[in-house]
């Protein structure tokens, strides 16, 4: 079983990043995930999170994850709404971080990560799909850091956005997968 | 003079409202070109959280009120002449 | 097997589709508003041969959908919380009229405090109301309790409603794996939508709910509760058929390892899968633990309920809703009913209520509890197993004086 947590805020599309991955590894990859979104009051730039269980057989815990294998981060501004993105985590935990700036990244080694995946998600959706919403090429650094295989991962990008929109979002995740960082 | 004392109450009480104001939804804030407004007030009418008031007399005459506007754009949309754009919200 | 990745309110919305509802009518509510936005996208779009009528509230809702089954068609609504609270008059009008509308229901607390977040109050205040009740696991048990739920309320021996309910957010908004049935297979599981008592028809018409008097009142009351007492039957076949038709294995109530068990708790909705991964561990350890989920409420299965707990097992009963001013929750009192002449402890648990996760801790706590008053070490018993300490100074205000 692992246990993935994303952090984020309101309207970048995390919930459906944590939709995205469990369909790629539940459709395509023959396992079984489980998405579990903490709903706030649902508003814009809130800071908000989901949880995210796989496993290879049917998951039955339906709770929220407390102690996650995986982190993801798709807007480093969580940390002035003073989110603990290290709660919970253990010595082997993995951050994948929407940030190139080495202040930034040195900021999120201090709750603790040992590995950390990084990338410029926001400026490569940017680019690719001309919205600043980093869930799609966030989710290529997370595929470069083993948690589900990029082809799966395009696949149900595509089938997510459809064809037009999703083949932009999977060159952004192809993009980041290629291109990212492990410090 | 009125003065105020701290109670303790039972249930869902309060007299600060942390989340009252929805300027801190926005994403992205509307930026208006004064030089090409037209002063047409097709923006104010449109707005779905009534922040934008004309002011005919001013150099500035769009004047939003950014405690509540949420950014949702509908005055970009709505705008004959394309003077309001949507621009990144920097906090 | 064709899987699909579904949320709780779109397995909902498909389960639905696959019923060929004819009329729709529902009020968006978070956390259902998925429901009928799905629904109406499929009528907009044709996948969906149906008639969307768009009403003003949850009360005009049901009474659209109850009438036009009524006219002859399969039709249906969903809610939640303070909606179910507003149609409440006319949930008691489907069931008295023997309509057979199935209505998902996604549980959330009902205000105050206002809460858009899982609890069960709002389907237990309609317990006894004349409907059949489903509680779901997952959210291929949403998909599937709603198949079934129309063919049991639809069949003559019952006629009448369901209401198939899901955990808000915990289920409406989880994202799981879902196989997907066969619309063919489906058809002929459920089978055509016909009327089988009252109907509207203006060339032969029929005046529907008068005014009925003491001579007969105490008689149509003792109509629906025959049809609830059958309902257990026709479930049994129901679920026995759709088991040899999809593979899936439903029961009213479920055993979930407890054959030997030493302590038993008895749950509902999606908490019962963290409860069988606690289970799982804890039978790991050597702890002879077991759960008893209930997947139908209304009827109640008592028979179910004392075949599966042995007489020497301590019972823990999770309710999530408050059972505010009773002994207990709505769940523990018909547990202890059930129970009434074995002569097992029966203690009640009051948890999880305005979306607070029931995590695996909670559980264990639970079950570490009942297990230490078996081997009589302990009578600890945490009735409101996850309020905090500082319940009553929470909030503080500054008024005038």
């Amino acid at each position: 079983m692992i246990k993935v947590k994303f952090y984020g805020t309101g309207g970048q599309g995390i919930v459906t990043a944590g939709k995205v991955l469990s369909q790629a590894v539940s459709l395509y990859e023959d396992k079984y995930a489980i998405t579990v979104p903490a709903y706030g009051h649902e508003r814009r730039g809130a800071p908000v999170n989901t949880s995210i269980i796989i496993d290879t057989e049917p998951v039955l815990v339906n709770s929220f994850v407390y102690e996650p294998d995986y982190v993801m981060v798709l807007d480093p501004g969580v940390l002035i709404h003073n989110v603990d993105v290290g709660a919970g985590i253990h010595e082997d935990s993995v951050l994948v971080l929407n940030a190139v700036d080495p202040d930034i990244v040195e900021k999120f080694r201090g709750f603790g990560f040992k590995t950390i995946y990084c990338a410029d998600g926001t400026g490569t959706a940017l680019e690719h799909i001309g919205l600043p919403i980093p869930n799609g090429s966030m989710l290529g650094v997370l595929a470069a850091a083993g948690l589900v295989g990029i082809d799966a991962l395009e696949k149900a990008l595509i089938d997510s956005f459809g064809q037009k929109a999703g083949e932009k979002n999977a060159k952004a995740a192809r993009e980041c997968y290629e291109n990212h960082k492990k410090v | 003079m009125k003065t105020t004392k701290k109670f303790k109450v039972l249930g869902p009480v309060a007299t600060q409202f942390g989340a009252a104001t929805t300027g801190n939804w926005r994403l992205e804030r509307p930026q208006v070109d004064f030089s090409r407004c037209t002063k047409c007030r097709t923006c104010e009418l449109h707005c779905p959280t009534n922040v934008m008031e004309i002011k005919k007399d001013q150099e500035e005459c769009v004047v939003i009120n950014f405690d509540y506007c949420k950014g949702c754009g509908i005055c970009t949309n709505v705008c004959p002449v394309q003077c309001i754009s949507l621009v990144e919200e920097r906090r | 097997m064709k899987y699909k990745m579904l949320d709780g309110n779109t397995a909902a919305a498909e389960a639905l589709k696959m019923a060929r509802v004819k009329v729709i009518a529902s009020y968006p509510i978070t956390p259902q508003t998925v429901i009928p936005e799905t629904l109406s996208e499929m009528v907009e779009s044709g996948d969906l041969d149906a008639q969307y009528v768009r009403v003003e509230s949850e009360h005009s809702a049901l009474s659209v959908v109850t009438c036009a089954a009524m006219a002859g068609v399969r039709s249906s609504t969903a809610t939640a919380s303070n909606g179910l609270a507003l149609m409440h008059e006319v949930v008691g009008m489907t069931a008295g009229n023997r309509v057979p509308v199935v209505m998902p229901v996604v549980n959330r607390g009902i205000a105050a405090p206002w809460s858009l977040w899982c609890e069960h109050v709002d389907t237990m205040c309609e317990r006894d109301m004349g409907w059949l009740q489903f509680y779901c696991q997952n959210v291929q048990e949403v998909l599937d309790l709603t198949l079934i739920a129309f063919r049991v309320s639809e069949d003559a021996r019952v006629l009448l409603p369901s209401m198939v309910c899901m955990d808000g957010f915990f289920l409406s908004h989880s994202m799981q794996k879902v196989s997907m049935p066969e619309q063919g297979r489906v058809d002929a599981y459920i089978g055509e939508y016909k009327n089988k008592n009252v109907y509207l028809d203006p060339t032969d018409p029929m005046f529907l709910s008068d005014l009925t008097g003491n001579e007969e009142y105490t008689e149509m009351r003792y109509q629906q509760k025959l049809a609830l007492d059958a309902s257990v039957t026709v479930l049994e076949e129901a679920f026995e058929e759709f088991h040899k038709e999809f593979g899936r294995k439903y029961e009213l109530v479920e055993g979930y390892r407890t054959e030997d068990a030493d302590v038993v708790l008895v749950a509902l909705g999606s908490m019962c899968g963290t409860a069988m991964y606690v289970v799982n561990k804890m039978r790991e350890e050597g702890r002879k633990v077991g759960l008893l989920k209930v997947t139908v409420f209304r009827p109640f299965p008592a028979e179910y309920i004392r075949r599966l707990v042995g007489e020497q097992a301590v019972v823990g009963v999770f309710d999530r809703s408050a059972g505010l001013g009773g002994e207990g929750g709505p769940v523990w009192y018909e547990v202890c009913s059930a129970l009434r002449n074995q002569g097992n402890q029966v203690f009640h648990y009051v948890g999880g209520i305005g979306g607070r996760d029931v995590r695996a801790e909670t559980i264990e706590k639970i079950y570490n509890e009942l297990l230490a008053i078996k081997a009589g070490e302990s009578g600890r018993h945490t009735e409101w197993i996850d309020v905090k300490d500082n319940a009553l100074e929470l909030r503080e205000v500054a008024k005038n004086v």
